[in-house]
């Protein structure tokens, strides 16, 4: 089979993953190879569906055993088969390199004859790049799940980013959708790789010349709509992910309907704006110092459509505004709707120089559309609506219509009673 | 006011900053503006001293590391008109040191800083939308219009990354060029520039980056105006996935 169609089914098979970050590791490339990484990350262009592409993101095989229901490389579709060699891969990897079309590459597989069978392939290719091409620049590998430890760790010293798919929230739905997978096959090397790089952190402490383990840590990333899992029970998962195993990210992908299968929900299109809501609680969790249970409970366990989640807390917390620009802590003014990190930061160094006006907010590159309705400057308020809250929800909703920079989502069909 | 002028060269506008600093107690209240040669132009002539400009950017460099990055990413706007605003800055800068940058509610602070963020944001953007063809003598050469003159800053990104190929970078809209050749930067300009044949496999290797851009989107997810966002049509013009579309 001709490289050029290869490409065409391998990465057309490996579109679904939603990870492409090229961040966290800072290497300088070897002298007399080609390749460095950059901290923040590069990319370098965005498809046509808006994403960015920074890595050759492609599968080495998409011939699987196994059948998970939600997957399009499940065994029983009927689709084109093949296979990279990792000379293949190599060779790609490097003509778009030099050419600067890419980062790295994001190397992932089906499951071909075994796990180990097919890591070590992968395992091949990253080899090959690093040793005998000389290669600094970023690697994402996939474990494959049951792969021997072994494997795992060489994975871990020759990539970047290594990162084992949690696909579905639950034990009950991975044994209903992807029987073959088992809950513990994904998270043992999950813990491993966790401890392995804390251990690599450590060594590197005393010495510099101590092997680096996935210096740009390791992530996960989970299909949302596939399975009835709530909004509440995948952000406590993913909290649990971030604190007690050290995940640097958590991938949301809207699951996509690639099969008929009558185990999966009927949809007319991707759950995109319940993904993005999962983000945005996300990057609560991450940045603006939120817990799972502030943002959902169990009385209210998915994430509103309307409004991001930020503002649906202070809707529910009318006691904690208004908010004083010149007084208030980083954390505090992090809790405002429509302030982000950039956004407090910048008023915390305004302030320093002289307390800040409400003409100098905007002045300073505050976008008051949202926070206008739960801050006071000096005593002096920007709305008088903070009393009422049904009539603030709806002066939200009149300015989320009126020209949001996001794209009308499509929103997810909800038939009930599909998993009874 | 007081009102200077300069003869219109970044080495010139920063020694007559280090001038103004040095001499005027209230540097806040003077305005500097570039020659223009007119019969009745109003203001006093500072003559250029490249080792003053220098040694203003090195003091800067020691006193506020941050504000020194701005001036730096600010010149490689060459935006005109911006003197005094620059003045401004410069002179808070020594005042306040790097928190200098956060003084946003300061017109000229605003104004400096916005543009040095707009050049840096060029420039990290070239670093992942530079694509390079691979020539029939086996180097590289790679085309741009960017909008700001960020060559220099990105030769030196692509010195550190591809260092074991030859390469070229061209700037068309400023016909200035750049080559990486046996671990050096050569930097100079190109008055007419002829495009010199492809590699034999070049065609081929653009051909499968092509077929991967086109399959790497989800056709359920569809949305070319967060893919403009993202990418603005000015660049797509070297852009080899664009080509042919």
């Amino acid at each position: 089979m001709e490289t050029l169609t290869k490409l065409q089914i391998l990465s057309g098979a490996a579109r679904y993953d939603a990870s492409c970050a090229s961040s966290g590791s800072k290497r300088e490339g070897p002298a007399c190879g080609t390749g460095n990484t950059s901290q923040s990350g590069i990319c370098h262009s965005w498809s046509d569906d808006g994403r960015c592409i920074s890595l050759l993101k492609i599968l080495l095989s998409n011939d699987c055993r196994y059948d998970c229901a939600y997957c399009v490389n499940r065994s029983s579709n009927q689709i084109p088969r093949a296979s990279f060699t990792a000379r293949e891969v190599v060779d790609l990897t490097l003509e778009f390199y030099r050419r600067n079309y890419i980062e790295g590459l994001f190397l992932s597989s089906a499951v071909m004859q075994s796990p180990d069978h097919t890591m070590e392939r992968m395992v091949r290719v990253a080899e090959t790049l690093r040793n005998e091409e000389r290669f600094g620049g970023y690697i994402h590998m996939k474990i494959i799940p049951g792969s021997s430890s072994e494997l795992v760790r060489k994975a871990g010293l020759y990539a970047d980013r290594i990162s084992v798919n949690i696909e579905l929230p639950s034990q009950a739905s991975l044994q209903r959708l992807a029987p073959q997978k088992h809950k513990e096959a994904i998270l043992e090397p999950m813990a491993l790789i966790g401890r392995e790089i804390q251990q690599s952190l450590v060594e590197r402490r005393t010495s510099r010349l101590a092997p680096r383990f996935a210096p740009a840590g390791q992530s996960t990333q989970m299909i949302i709509g596939a399975s009835p899992e709530n909004d509440f029970q995948i952000l406590r998962l993913s909290q649990g992910l971030y604190k007690k195993m050290n995940l640097k990210r958590v991938y949301y992908s809207a699951y996509v309907p690639v099969s008929e299968d009558n185990r999966l929900p009927v949809i007319a299109s991707p759950p995109l704006l319940r993904e993005h809501r999962l983000y945005q609680a996300d990057w609560l969790l991450r940045f603006y110092g939120f817990s799972a249970e502030e943002i959902l409970s169990d009385d209210e366990p998915n994430l509103d459509e309307s409004f991001d989640p930020k503002t649906a807390w202070a809707l529910r917390h009318p006691e904690f505004f208004p908010v004083e620009i010149n007084r208030a802590d980083y954390a505090t003014l992090l809790r405002v709707p429509g302030i982000g990190v950039v956004s407090a930061k910048r008023i915390i160094a305004a302030r320093r120089f002289s307390a800040i006006s409400p003409e100098g907010m905007k002045k300073i590159g505050i976008v008051m559309k949202r926070a206008k309705y739960f801050i006071i400057c000096s005593g002096r308020p920007f709305e008088q609506t903070l009393r009422q809250p049904a009539l603030l929800r709806q002066q939200l909703l009149l300015g989320e219509s009126s020209g949001s920079a996001l794209p009308a989502l499509p929103k997810q069909l909800v038939l009930p009673g599909i998993f009874s | 006011m007081n009102r200077y002028l300069y003869d219109g060269t970044a080495d010139g506008l920063l020694s007559a900053i280090a001038w103004i600093l040095e001499e005027e107690s209230d540097p806040q209240q003077v305005a500097l503006g570039e020659r223009q040669d007119t019969l009745f132009e109003d203001g006093f002539f500072i003559g250029t001293d490249a080792t003053q400009a220098e040694a203003l950017f090195y003091r800067l460099r020691t006193q506020a590391p941050d504000a020194a990055h701005s001036l730096y990413y600010f010149m490689l706007a060459e935006k005109e008109g911006m003197e005094s605003s620059l003045l401004h800055y410069i002179s808070l800068a020594f005042i306040h040191g790097d928190k200098v940058n956060g003084h946003l509610t300061h017109p000229s602070v605003r104004d400096i800083v916005a543009v040095a963020k707009k050049a840096g944001r060029e420039l990290h953007r070239m670093k992942g939308l530079l694509r390079f063809e691979k020539l029939r003598d086996g180097a590289y050469l790679a085309k741009m219009e960017p909008d700001h003159n960020i060559i220099h800053p990105l030769a030196w990104h692509f010195s550190r990354r591809l260092r074991a190929q030859d390469w070229f970078i061209y700037d068309a809209r400023r016909r200035t060029a750049v080559r990486w050749h046996t671990g050096t930067l050569q930097f100079g300009t190109i008055e007419q520039f002829t495009a010199p044949a492809l590699s034999d496999d070049e065609k081929m290797v653009q051909t499968l980056w092509q077929a991967f851009f086109k399959t790497i989107a989800i056709p359920d997810r569809k949305n070319p105006r967060l893919q403009k966002s993202n990418m603005p049509m000015k660049y797509w013009k070297y852009l080899t996935e664009k080509q042919g579309e």
